[in-house]
């Protein structure tokens, strides 16, 4: 395997873990990591290591606006003593959180297997080469 | 089908479907007696209605691991299985005692079936999911004996691999984790904590080694990525499932009187068991994108993937969303736990036993290795119906329970159970129509085995 396609291949891992940790373990500071590496890598010579760099950050952008952008919402316009937008607000945290999350496992599966992925309609455009 | 003794798993997988149909209809009836509380009272009680539906659901799940067993291990040992006989025998001892137990609940008052089966000689009786009478469970000891005899005697004569030890440990545990049943404490401390021995241990424990290896095995058939490289995911898997199933037991332990550390072990412990289902869903479809052949049989490798995000979903993300005990102070017994339930047990041990069953169904109806194009397009109908309807099940009880937290447990002013059950009764409507679409799906998924069966099945490219 050429070594410019093992490195893309050890980066797309890294930025898919990174996505994952952002959501699950380290929240702010992952994102902040992934980043920094999105600056350093985002013309990077191998199309799989761009295309989950630029999954993984647009998507932790994206992802982290529909969360705090809708509960933020919920809570103005519905405040915090009633039970439906409680309810509203879980319902919507855990929807939403746990299918980034699992896009997150299937970038990672595909990062992986050397295989360029989209994220499902909120996933950006595909690099040329992929 | 490269052994002839695998046949005897046949019977098993028809009996696991037609218990599976009986346990969807009550649970149907249980929804609806929700909402309409006299619904086939008395012929039905909502407490036998549930005690059906629970039961049967572990019947018929114990009824695909033994018949996944017989079809897998011959395989995986390279030789024929120990003693067919023996298995075909055990099949009819245990569906003649399961189906008399499940008539004992309907037509005989719980304490009268008590009294008839000399339960006062040592009892076990009347603990949710083992209501079965000792004589019952003194079969069932019986029969997984007999079956792991059966099972254990291939594989000492075989080949040994990862999945067949890792599938031998599992059925090695549900049998020893059983025989708690018969322990029956005075102190109900000892006792509801013994009742989690078998009922957490199992299904967050020793079960999850049972689903590693079949989803192993069905995913080295259907992708032909090395043995080795699915060996390894699996010792990760199993190994992580151990180490946070077992003390993650604690979860169980925080209102029961047990000693205050158990909210701290219970809460780190349990909030690590969504790793090892995270990683399954990394593995089915890091598996499938390395594969090497496109299997001709679609809906097997469906049932891989989907058992790997639909446990992830239903015994991870729902299981999470309540474990850690601060949380859980307000949330046990609510239809939050309901919610986790169904999609953990659907995605975890339905799915995977309909994986198991739609890779070697066809071969044992005397295929090459898949049923026709028309019949795998019902039955990946069936996959989305079933999925899609357990998903909303899953989100409507969990609507339910938020409320049911809030205004019962939460609010200034707690409401009675009763008065938060009406408030909540839309949620119930929406999740008996779910559940009647998820009875569609099963309907389909049987009228799959048969259409098309006289047509050709695809090639594999």
């Amino acid at each position: 395997m050429p070594r410019s396609q093992t490195s893309g291949r050890e980066l797309a891992i890294l930025f898919e873990a990174l996505y994952l940790a952002n959501l699950l373990i380290a929240p702010v500071m992952a994102f902040l990591i992934l980043l920094v590496l999105y600056f350093q890598n985002k013309n990077h010579s191998s199309p799989l290591a761009r295309s989950h760099l630029s999954q993984t950050f647009y998507t932790s952008l994206l992802g982290g606006f529909l969360v705090f952008l809708v509960v933020g919402v919920l809570f103005l316009f519905g405040g915090f003593d009633s039970p439906y937008i409680w309810m509203w607000v879980v319902l919507y945290f855990t929807i939403i959180h746990s299918t980034l999350v699992l896009f997150g496992a299937l970038g990672l599966a595909k990062a992986m297997s050397n295989q360029c992925w989209r994220y499902p309609i909120i996933g950006a455009k595909l690099p040329k080469g992929c | 089908m490269k052994y002839t003794s695998q046949m005897v798993a046949k019977p098993y997988f028809i009996a696991a479907i037609g218990l599976f149909v009986g346990q969807i209809l009550f649970g149907i009836i249980m929804g609806l007696q929700y909402v309409i509380g006299d619904f086939l009272f008395p012929e039905i009680p909502f407490n036998v209605a549930r005690m059906v539906h629970t039961n049967l659901l572990i019947v018929w799940l114990l009824f695909g691991f033994m018949g996944a067993s017989y079809y897998l291990v011959p395989e995986e040992a390279e030789t024929e299985l120990h003693s067919p006989i023996l298995a075909k025998l055990m099949f009819w001892i245990f569906l003649i005692a399961g189906a008399a137990t499940i008539l004992g609940y309907l037509l005989v008052p719980y304490a009268t079936l008590a009294e008839i089966t000399m339960n006062d000689l040592l009892p076990t009786m009347g603990r949710e999911f083992l209501e079965q009478p000792t004589i019952t469970k003194i079969g069932i000891v019986i029969v997984a004996l007999a079956f792991l005899f059966n099972i254990g005697m291939t594989i000492l004569k075989g080949r040994k691999t990862v999945i067949n030890l890792v599938l031998l440990i599992g059925l090695v545990g549900l049998a020893v984790f059983f025989l708690f049943a018969f322990y029956n404490p005075d102190n109900i401390v000892l006792d509801k904590m013994f009742w989690w021995f078998v009922v957490h241990l199992w299904v967050e424990g020793v079960w999850e080694l049972i689903l590693g290896s079949l989803l192993a095995f069905v995913l080295i058939k259907t992708t032909g990525v090395d043995r080795e490289v699915i060996e390894k995911w699996l010792y990760v898997i199993i190994a992580m499932a151990l180490i946070t199933g077992l003390i993650g037991t604690g979860h169980h332990f925080f209102w029961i009187g047990t000693p205050g550390y158990w909210q701290w072990w219970g809460s780190i412990f349990s909030a690590m068991e969504p790793i090892p289902f995270f990683m399954m869903t990394v593995f089915a479809f890091n598996m499938v994108n390395k594969r090497r052949r496109e299997h001709p049989n679609q809906p097997a490798v469906l049932w891989a993937l989907g058992t790997g995000v639909m446990a992830f979903l239903g015994a991870g993300v729902w299981g999470f969303l309540h474990t850690l005990s601060p949380v859980n102070y307000y949330t046990h017994g609510t239809q939050i736990t309901a919610a986790h339930g169904h999609m953990a047990f659907y995605g975890a041990y339905v799915m995977i036993v309909l994986a198991i069953i739609s890779y070697a169904m066809p071969m044992l109806n005397g295929r090459k290795a898949a049923n026709s194009a028309k019949s795998q397009i019902v039955e990946m109908w069936s996959f989305w119906l079933m999925t899609i309807s357990m998903v909303f099940i899953t989100l409507f009880l969990t609507g339910a329970g938020i409320l049911q937290v809030y205004l019962q447990r939460m609010s200034d002013n707690p409401l009675p159970f009763m008065v938060v059950q009406d408030k909540i009764e839309l949620f119930y409507w929406l999740r008996e129509g779910a559940g009647v679409v998820f009875l569609i799906g099963l309907i389909v998924y049987i009228a799959s085995f048969f259409i098309g069966k006289d047509e050709a099945e695809p090639n594999e490219a």
